[in-house]
C-alpha cells in the first residue's frame, strides 16, 4: 500500500474516532451527568449510530489554535449583537434606501470545511446570507443588504475575508494558513498604497 | 373440542409454510389433524349416546355474554363425524389431485384444512353467536377456496356470488340470530332449542334464520350459486358443497328442529322450498352435460330433500333426516371426487366426449356404481335405508292427517324418480361405451393411489346399509329430543310396507325415464325455465353497480376543492346551525391568558391570510407552516414543552412532506377566473372559521365537572413510573388509542408507497450492488469526490457515501458538509428522546421525527442513492417492526396473567452502573419510535426517492427524442435544464478502484 493511501485511511480511522468521541460527549452532555452509566451506554450509542449509519471519514487539517478558536466565537459573537441592532435599526429606520446585492467572494480556502463554516457563519450573522457557492473556485455568492456604494462592498468583502481567515487560523491546516496570510498581507499591502 | 380448534388453527397457519417444503405432500401430513379429530369423535360417542352430550366452556367477553360454549350432542356428534371423516378423505385425495408445481398451493391447503376446522367449530359450538361466527367464516374461506383459480374471470365471479348470496342470509341471520336470544335471554343454543318460545317475535326470529340457511344450503330462491361455485377445483367441490357447507343450514334446521318445527311458517317455507328445490334441481341435472354440473344440480336437488326431511318435525323423520344426511354426504362427495378423476385422466367432464371409460377403469367405475346406487336409493346401500325410512316417516304423517305429510311424500316421490333417472344418467354418460363418441377417449391413467380417497367412502357406504339396524342406537338420541314418539328404525328390510313399493315404483319410473331419454331431452328443450334465480341475481348486481357508479359520479367528480367544499359545508351547517340555536353560549371568558398570546395569535392569522391570498404554492405551504410554528410558540408558552417539541417536529416533517409534492406541480396555483368562485370560497371559509372558533369558545366553556387531567400527573408518576405526563399517557394510560394512531400511521404509509410504486415499495434491483463495500475501509475512508478531477490540485473529498451520485448542478457543498457533520448528532439525540421521554419532554413519537427529519437532510443533501444507503432496509419492515413491538410489549403482558397493554417494570441497583429502571413500556416507545421512522422513511422514498427517478426517466424520454421534433427546435432557455447532466449509473466498485489508482 501506497504511503499516502496508508495516510489517508490512518487519518481516516482517527476522524471517525474524534467524530465517535463528540457523539459520546454529546450523549452524556444530554443526560446532563457523567456517571459510569451514562458512559458505556454512550459507548453503545455512538459506536452502534456510527456503525449503523456509516459515513465517508472527514479529512481534517490537523491542526487547532484554541486561542484562535476563543478569538473567533467571540468576533462572531461580536458581529451577531452588531448586526442585529443594525438591522433593528433599519426595519425602523425613517428614510431607509433598499440597496441590496448579491456579491461573488472568491475564497482564499480550498478546504470545503472551511468554505462551509465560513458560509454558515456568515448566514447566522443577520444582514448576509449565502445563496449559492461554486465549490471548484472557493466562491461564495451572498446577499448582502444596505449596501449603497462600491466601498460597502468591498468592505463587506473584507468582512467576509476576515471571517474566513480567522476560521482557518483557528483550525485550518499549515498550508491553508500561509496562504490566508500570504493574501491577507497582499489586501493589506493594497489598502496602505 | 377447543383444542381441536386450536390445533386447527395453528396448523392451518402454519400450512403455507409447510407447503414450501412438502409441496402438494402437505395434504397427507395436515389430513393428520381431521384424522385425528374424526378418531377423537368417533371415541367420544359411547359417552355421548349414555350421557347425551359433552360440553366445554371457555370465558370470552363476559360483556357481550359471548363464551367460547360447545356442546357435542347427537347431532353434532353425526356432523363432526361427516366433517372430519369425508374432511380427511378429501385432503388425501388433494395430494393426488394437485402437482408439485400448482400455484397458490399453499395457500390453497391452508384454506381447505382452515375450512374443515371452521366447520368442526360451526357443529360443535353451543354459543349462538359463536356459531355464527364459524358460519361467516366459512362464507369467506369458500370465497377463497372457490376462486382459487384467480386468474379465471368464471371463477372469480363465482365465488363473489357465493359469497354475496350466502353472506346476504348470513346478515339476514345474524338479526334472527340476535333476535332470538334476545328473546329466549341466552345465547345458548341448546337453551334456545329447549325454550321453544312462540309468538310473533319468535316467528319473524325464525323465519330471518330459516333465510341465512337456505342461502347457505342452496335452497331455491338462492340455489344458483352452487352450480356456479362449480369452478372451484373438484376437491372443494367434495368438500365444501356436498359433505361441509352446504349442510350448515341443514344442520341448522336440524339443530332447531326439535323446538321450533311446530311455529307458523316453518314448514310452508321448508317443505314448501324444499320440495321445489328439489325438483327444480333433479329437472335441471337431466339437462346438463357436464358431469359435474348434473352433480352440482343433484346436490342442490338432494339439499331441498333434506331441507323437507329435516325440517319435518316429527321424531321419525328426525331419524331418517340424519340418515340421509349422512349417505348424502359420503355419495355425494365420492361422486365429486370420482369426476375430478376423470377430468384430470381425460382431461374433459362434457360426457359427451367421454366413451369406453368404464372399460378401461372398472374400479372407479365399481366405486361411482356403489355411490350412484345410494344415491338412487338402491338395496343394500345407506342411500336406500334412508330413503325408506324418509317415506315410512312422510307416510306416517300423512296417515294421521297432515296435509304436509302428503305434499312432503309426492314431492319427494317425483324428485326421486328424476334423482334415478340422472343417477343412471351420470354413471351411463361417465362410463359407457358410446359409438356416438367418435374416438374412444384419450386417458391418462391416474395413480392408482386417488382411488383410495372415493373407495373408503364407497365402501362405508355399502357398510352402513348393510349394518344399518346398528346405527339406530347412535342416532336415536337425536329424534328423542322431538316432542312425539320415535316408531321407525333404521334397516334394510321393514317387511312388505308402502315405503317399500314406494321405493320400487320409484326406481321403475326412473328406469324408464332414464330408458327414454331422448324423449325426455326433446319435453325439455320444449319447456321454457321456469324459475331462474340467477338472472334476477345478476339484475340486482348490475343495478347496484349501475347506481354506485351514478352516485360516485355525483358525489365525487374529482376536484379536490369540491370535496373539501362539501366537507366544510356540511360541517358549518351542521355545526353551526347547533351551535347557533344551542343557546350554550359560556357567560364569561377570558380574552387572553397573556399577552404573547395576542401577538402570537396576530402572527399567526397574517399568515393564514397571505396563503390564502398568495398564488405561490410554495409560499403558500411555508405560510401555512407559519401558523404550525405559532401553535408551538402557543404550546410552549402555556408550559407544555412536549407538544411544543412534538408540533415543531411534525410542522417540519409536514412542510417536507409538502415541498417534495409540490415540486412536481406548477409553482403557481390555478388561476380562478370567475370573481363568483372567489366569493364563494371566501364565504366558505370565514364561515368554517367563525364556526370553529364558536366551537372552541362553546367546548371550553361547557365543563361541568373537573378534568380527569387533574388526575393524570399523580397516576403518571405512581403508576406509571414517569415524570412526563404526556408521554405515559401515551404509552401507558391510553396506549390502546396509541396503538391505533400507529396503526393509522402504518397505513397511511402504505398507503402513500402503493400510490408511487407500482410493484413494491422499494425498487429492489441492485440495492446491494449500491451498497458500499462492507469492510470498514470501503464504508469510513476517506472517499474523494466524483465531481472534481483527482489530478487537480483542488481535489476534495466526498463528503456522503453517494453525494457524486447527483448531478453538479444540483448540489449543494454546503448542505453535504452540513450533514455529514449533523447526521450522527440528530440520531443520538433523537435516541435519547426516545430514552428520556418518560421523565421530560421527547419520546418515541418526537425521537422517531427527529430521526425522520435527520434522514430528509440526507436525502435532501445527496439525493435517493444517499438515502438507499442510510437506510438499507425498505420501510416496510421497519413500520412491521414497529407495529410488532409495539403490539408484543402490549399483548406481552397477557403472558403474565394481567390485562392487555398493563406495564411492567423492572428495577434494579446494578454495582457500578447505578440504578436502572426498565419498563414494557420503552419497548411500546421504541415501537412508536420505529413506526414513525419508517412513515417518514416511506414519504422520502415514496414522494421523494420514486419521483425524482419517475422524473429522470420522463426527462431521459424527452431528451432521446429525435432532433427533428418539434420540441427540441425551441430553444431552451432554461438554465438549470441545459447544465443538466444525465444521470450516468456511477457503479461505487468504479469510484473505489479510482481512489486505490491514485
Amino acid at each position: 500500500m501506497p504511503q499516502q493511501t496508508r495516510d489517508k485511511h490512518r487519518l481516516a480511522g482517527l476522524s471517525q474516532g474524534l467524530l465517535a468521541l463528540g457523539l459520546l460527549l454529546l450523549w452524556c452532555l444530554l443526560w446532563g451527568s457523567f456517571t459510569p452509566l451514562t458512559i458505556i451506554t454512550g459507548i453503545l450509542v455512538s459506536t452502534g449510530v456510527s456503525f449503523t449509519f456509516y459515513l465517508p471519514g472527514v479529512e481534517l487539517s490537523g491542526r487547532v489554535n484554541p486561542w484562535r478558536v476563543i478569538v473567533f466565537f467571540v468576533v462572531l459573537a461580536w458581529d451577531i449583537l452588531r448586526a442585529s441592532i443594525q438591522i433593528a435599526w433599519l426595519a425602523f429606520a425613517p428614510n431607509f434606501k433598499p440597496g441590496n446585492a448579491i456579491v461573488g467572494i472568491p475564497l482564499n480556502t480550498r478546504s470545503d470545511l472551511i468554505m462551509s463554516w465560513t458560509s454558515t457563519a456568515i448566514s447566522i450573522v443577520p444582514g448576509s446570507i449565502v445563496v449559492d457557492l461554486d465549490r471548484s473556485g472557493s466562491i461564495l455568492y451572498v446577499h448582502v443588504i444596505d449596501v449603497h456604494s462600491e466601498e460597502d462592498i468591498q468592505r463587506f468583502i473584507q468582512e467576509v475575508l476576515d471571517t474566513e481567515r480567522r476560521l482557518v487560523l483557528a483550525i485550518g491546516s499549515k498550508a491553508e494558513v500561509v496562504r490566508v496570510n500570504e493574501q491577507h498581507a497582499l489586501a493589506r499591502g493594497r489598502k496602505n498604497r | 373440542m377447543a383444542t381441536i380448534l386450536t390445533i386447527f388453527l395453528i396448523v392451518s397457519v402454519a400450512t403455507p409454510f409447510l407447503a414450501r417444503f412438502l409441496k402438494n405432500h402437505v395434504f397427507t401430513v395436515v389430513a393428520l389433524v381431521p384424522a385425528g379429530a374424526f378418531i377423537w369423535t368417533l371415541l367420544q360417542g359411547e359417552q355421548i349416546r349414555t350421557h347425551g352430550e359433552i360440553t366445554e366452556t371457555i370465558r370470552w367477553v363476559p360483556q357481550l355474554d359471548l363464551a367460547l360454549a360447545f356442546r357435542m350432542d347427537t347431532l353434532a356428534w353425526l356432523l363432526a363425524l361427516v366433517v372430519t371423516g369425508v374432511g380427511t378423505v378429501v385432503l388425501l385425495y388433494c395430494t393426488q389431485y394437485f402437482t408439485k408445481r400448482e400455484p397458490g398451493l399453499g395457500r390453497f391447503a391452508a384454506f381447505l384444512f382452515a375450512f374443515a376446522g371452521t366447520m368442526f367449530g360451526l357443529v360443535t359450538a353451543d354459543d349462538i353467536l359463536l356459531m355464527f361466527m364459524f358460519w361467516e367464516i366459512t362464507s369467506v374461506l369458500s370465497y377463497l377456496l372457490i376462486g382459487h383459480y384467480t386468474g379465471k374471470k368464471e371463477s372469480r365471479g363465482a365465488a363473489l356470488q357465493a359469497l354475496l348470496v350466502t353472506t346476504f342470509g348470513g346478515l339476514v341471520m345474524l338479526i334472527g340470530v340476535i333476535m332470538i336470544s334476545v328473546q329466549v335471554g341466552s345465547t345458548s343454543l341448546s337453551a334456545i332449542v329447549a325454550a321453544g318460545v312462540t309468538g310473533p317475535m319468535a316467528v319473524t326470529a325464525i323465519l330471518l334464520i330459516i333465510v341465512g340457511a337456505i342461502s347457505k344450503s342452496a335452497i331455491v330462491p338462492f340455489h344458483f350459486w352452487l352450480p356456479a361455485a362449480m369452478a372451484a377445483p373438484t376437491p372443494v367441490s367434495a368438500y365444501l358443497h356436498a359433505a361441509a357447507m352446504v349442510k350448515a343450514g341443514i344442520y341448522l334446521i336440524a339443530r332447531l328442529a326439535p323446538g321450533y318445527a311446530d311455529l307458523p311458517g316453518w314448514k310452508l317455507v321448508l317443505i314448501g322450498l324444499g320440495v321445489w328445490t328439489m325438483l327444480v334441481g333433479a329437472w335441471r341435472s337431466l339437462r346438463q352435460y357436464d358431469l359435474k354440473l348434473v352433480l352440482a344440480y343433484g346436490t342442490v336437488s338432494q339439499l331441498g330433500f333434506l331441507m323437507v326431511i329435516v325440517g319435518f318435525g316429527t321424531p321419525d323423520a328426525a331419524l331418517a333426516g340424519a340418515a340421509l344426511l349422512l349417505a348424502h354426504a359420503i355419495y355425494k362427495s365420492t361422486l365429486f371426487l370420482v369426476v375430478g378423476i376423470i377430468d384430470h385422466a381425460a382431461g374433459t367432464r362434457d360426457w359427451r366426449q367421454l366413451s369406453g371409460l368404464g372399460r378401461k377403469m372398472p374400479v372407479l367405475a365399481v366405486i361411482t356404481a356403489l355411490a350412484i346406487a345410494s344415491m338412487a336409493g338402491i338395496p343394500p346401500l345407506l342411500g336406500f335405508v334412508a330413503k325408506e325410512s324418509i317415506f315410512g316417516a312422510f307416510l306416517q304423517a300423512a296417515e294421521a292427517g297432515d296435509p304436509y305429510g302428503w305434499i312432503a311424500l309426492i314431492g319427494t316421490a317425483v324428485g326421486s324418480i328424476l334423482t334415478v333417472a340422472y343417477s343412471a344418467r351420470f354413471f351411463w354418460g361417465a362410463f359407457a361405451t358410446r359409438t356416438a363418441a367418435c374416438v374412444s377417449t384419450e386417458w391418462h391413467k391416474p395413480p392408482t393411489a386417488i382411488l383410495i380417497g372415493p373407495g373408503v367412502l364407497a365402501v362405508v357406504s355399502v357398510l352402513l346399509g348393510i349394518f344399518s339396524p346398528a346405527l339406530n342406537a347412535w342416532l336415536d338420541p337425536y329424534p328423542e329430543s322431538f316432542d312425539g314418539h320415535l316408531e321407525g328404525h333404521l334397516a334394510l328390510w321393514h317387511g312388505f310396507e308402502p315405503a317399500l313399493f314406494i321405493s320400487i315404483a320409484i326406481l321403475g319410473l326412473g328406469a324408464a325415464l332414464f330408458w327414454k331419454k331422448t324423449q325426455v331431452a326433446r319435453l325439455q328443450e320444449a319447456l321454457p325455465p321456469l324459475v331462474d334465480s340467477s338472472r334476477g341475481y345478476w339484475s340486482v348486481t348490475r343495478a347496484v353497480d349501475k347506481i354506485s357508479a351514478k352516485v360516485t359520479i355525483f358525489g365525487q367528480r374529482g376536484g379536490l376543492p369540491q370535496y373539501l367544499a362539501t366537507i366544510l359545508v356540511v360541517f358549518v351547517l351542521v355545526l353551526g346551525t347547533l351551535a347557533a340555536i344551542g343557546n350554550v353560549w359560556p357567560t364569561t371568558f377570558r380574552l387572553y391568558d397573556y399577552p404573547q398570546q395576542v401577538v402570537i395569535a396576530l402572527v399567526m392569522a397574517l399568515a393564514t391570510l397571505g396563503a390564502a391570498w398568495t398564488r405561490k404554492r410554495m409560499a403558500a405551504v411555508l405560510l401555512v407552516g407559519v401558523t404550525g410554528f405559532g401553535m408551538v410558540a402557543l404550546f410552549a408558552f402555556h408550559g407544555a414543552p412536549d407538544l411544543a417539541l412534538t408540533q415543531a417536529l411534525v410542522e417540519t416533517i409536514t412542510i417536507v412532506a409538502f415541498v417534495l409534492v409540490l415540486r412536481r406541480l406548477p409553482g403557481n396555483s390555478q388561476k380562478l377566473t370567475k370573481r363568483v368562485h372567489r366569493g364563494r370560497r371566501a364565504v366558505i371559509a370565514i364561515g368554517t372559521g367563525v364556526v370553529m372558533g364558536a366551537i372552541a369558545l362553546i367546548a371550553l366553556g361547557s365543563r361541568i365537572t373537573d378534568p380527569i387531567s387533574a388526575q393524570l400527573p399523580e397516576m403518571a408518576y405512581y403508576e406509571g413510573h414517569g415524570k412526563n405526563v404526556v408521554n405515559v399517557a401515551l404509552v401507558d394510560i391510553r396506549a390502546w388509542d396509541t396503538m391505533g394512531e400507529i396503526s393509522v400511521l402504518v397505513v397511511v404509509a402504505t398507503g402513500i408507497a402503493s400510490l408511487l410504486f407500482v410493484s413494491g415499495r422499494a425498487d429492489k434491483k441492485g440495492r446491494r450492488g449500491l451498497r458500499r463495500p462492507a469492510t470498514a475501509l470501503g464504508r469510513r475512508s476517506v472517499l474523494s469526490d466524483p465531481d472534481i478531477q483527482p489530478a487537480t490540485p483542488g481535489a476534495r473529498q466526498s463528503w456522503l457515501v453517494s453525494g457524486g451520485k447527483i448531478a453538479s448542478a444540483n448540489r449543494s457543498i454546503l448542505l453535504e458538509v452540513l450533514v455529514r457533520l449533523m447526521f450522527h448528532p440528530a440520531i443520538v439525540v433523537s435516541i435519547f428522546l426516545l430514552f428520556v421521554g418518560h421523565n421530560s419532554p421527547g419520546g418515541g413519537f418526537a425521537g422517531g421525527l427527529l430521526a425522520g427529519l435527520a434522514l430528509v437532510f440526507r436525502y435532501l443533501a445527496g439525493g435517493r442513492y444517499e438515502l438507499r444507503e442510510a437506510v438499507p432496509i425498505d420501510a416496510g419492515k421497519l413500520l412491521g417492526a414497529g407495529l410488532v413491538l409495539a403490539v408484543g410489549s402490549a399483548i406481552g403482558s397477557l403472558f403474565f396473567g394481567s390485562e392487555i397493554l398493563s406495564s411492567a417494570y423492572l428495577s434494579a441497583d446494578i454495582p457500578v452502573l447505578g440504578y436502572i429502571s426498565i419498563g414494557t413500556t420503552t419497548i411500546f416507545d421504541i415501537g412508536v419510535y420505529l413506526v414513525v421512522v419508517g412513515l417518514v422513511l416511506d414519504i422520502l422514498r415514496s414522494l421523494g426517492g420514486e419521483v425524482d427517478r419517475q422524473q429522470d426517466e420522463a426527462d431521459i424520454a424527452e431528451e432521446s427524442t429525435d432532433e427533428f421534433s418539434p420540441r427540441q427546435q425551441v430553444p431552451n432557455t432554461d438554465l438549470w435544464a441545459t447544465q443538466r447532466v444525465p444521470i450516468v449509473p456511477d457503479t461505487p466498485s468504479a469510484t473505489d478502484t479510482r481512489e486505490d489508482n491514485r
